[in-house]
């Protein structure tokens, strides 16, 4: 079951990152790591639906401490996501989601999301799209 | 007589001689790095090729809220509205809030505009045929001609082919000539795509929430 849930679940992410909204506003290599994968689950505590690009903030919380760390992620920008169908209401303050993503460069709780996915294992709205720029080589 | 008359009446009534109606909300291809469309890296000149591999990621203008420029609001992921009129064409983009218009009314460019070089350039048109041909000079080498980091220098001179392929379809070729970063000019082609009869331009403001200014970071080592 748990094998199946993980091929979903890396199923959805191939589909989302494939068919993403992509980044224009600015390289992705400029501001974040595709060599530094992140995967976190928690609760979300804001959603900003704004441009250039949409942010949500997820409150994680560290298993062995106890410790909780609220990560701003960022998705794509706001007027594709709207023609795609989503909503502000797609993803609100309370969910519990699971956010697949590449941290930020300079080390701060910032990450890019690639997939959303919520408990009942809908996708939400993210997207980003590496550029091959001279910070990927 | 009859036959010229008649002869006419059939081409203004099937708009024959007339140039095709480009009006509408049109998708861009997302091409964020040209080299990658073109199946290699442009054919730079030694100071091309010393830019592209120093170009910082950091400095990407559109990441500062700067104007996109005419290369890359054709290959953003945003749509445009083209407006057309027998005088002008205008494309109003979503990216960055931004248009550029294509005088078709027979006028210059600016005798001046190297020396006053805007973020959009200037760009004059006319038609062949079923294809619409714009002249861009006067490009402000600030901006870049896509996502990667491929820049220009002040000579660049874009030269622009939309054809309407059916109702639903423009074929986009695009030329870049610029002595200074490239040994020849070198074209890529992409497709735009009609959106729905419900899309709309919409507003984008670089501004509203622009956090990444302060996360961006230098590729260079030595900084």
């Amino acid at each position: 079951m748990r094998r199946h849930l993980l091929a979903a679940t890396g199923l959805c992410f191939t589909v989302l990152i494939a068919a993403a909204p992509a980044i224009a506003h600015h390289s992705f290599a400029a501001e974040y790591d595709r060599t530094k994968p992140i995967k976190f689950s928690g609760k979300v505590t804001k959603v900003e639906w704004m441009n250039p690009h949409i942010y949500f903030y997820v409150d994680v919380k560290d298993e062995a401490t106890g410790k909780i760390t609220n990560w701003a992620c960022e998705g794509a920008a706001p007027n594709g996501l709207y023609r795609n169908g989503w909503r502000k209401e797609s993803l609100k303050a309370g969910d519990t989601v699971s956010v697949d993503g590449w941290r930020a460069k300079d080390g701060s709780n910032l990450m890019n999301a690639g997939s959303v996915i919520l408990p009942d294992g809908r996708k939400v709205f993210a997207g980003s799209a590496d550029d091959g720029g001279p910070a990927a080589r | 007589m009859v036959t010229a008359s008649l002869a006419l009446f059939f081409a203004l009534q099937t708009g024959v001689g007339s140039p095709p109606d480009l009006n509408g909300f049109w998708s861009n291809q997302y091409t964020p790095n040209l080299a990658q469309a073109l199946g290699h890296e442009p054919p730079y000149t030694p100071y091309g090729l010393e830019r592209w591999k120093n170009v910082d990621t950091k400095d990407d203008p559109t990441g500062k809220c700067l104007p996109v420029g005419p290369s890359r609001a054709f290959t953003a992921p945003f749509p445009f509205q083209a407006v057309q009129s027998p005088k002008m064409m205008a494309f109003l983009f979503e990216y960055q809030t931004i248009y550029r218009m294509v005088y078709l009314d027979g006028r210059p460019h600016p005798a001046d505009i190297m020396d006053y070089p805007e973020f959009m350039g200037h760009s004059i048109g006319h038609w062949e045929d079923d294809t619409l041909v714009i002249d861009t000079i006067g490009i402000h080498e600030r901006s870049w001609l896509d996502t990667a980091g491929h820049e220009h220098s002040g000579q660049l001179h874009l030269i622009e082919r939309i054809q309407k392929i059916d109702d639903n379809h423009l074929k986009y070729t695009v030329t870049y000539d610029d002595p200074v970063f490239f040994t020849e000019p070198w074209s890529i082609t992409r497709t735009f795509t009609r959106g729905k009869s419900t899309d709309r331009v919409m507003t984008y403001s670089c501004e509203e929430n622009n956090k990444d200014v302060e996360h961006l970071q230098s590729n260079k080592k030595s900084q």
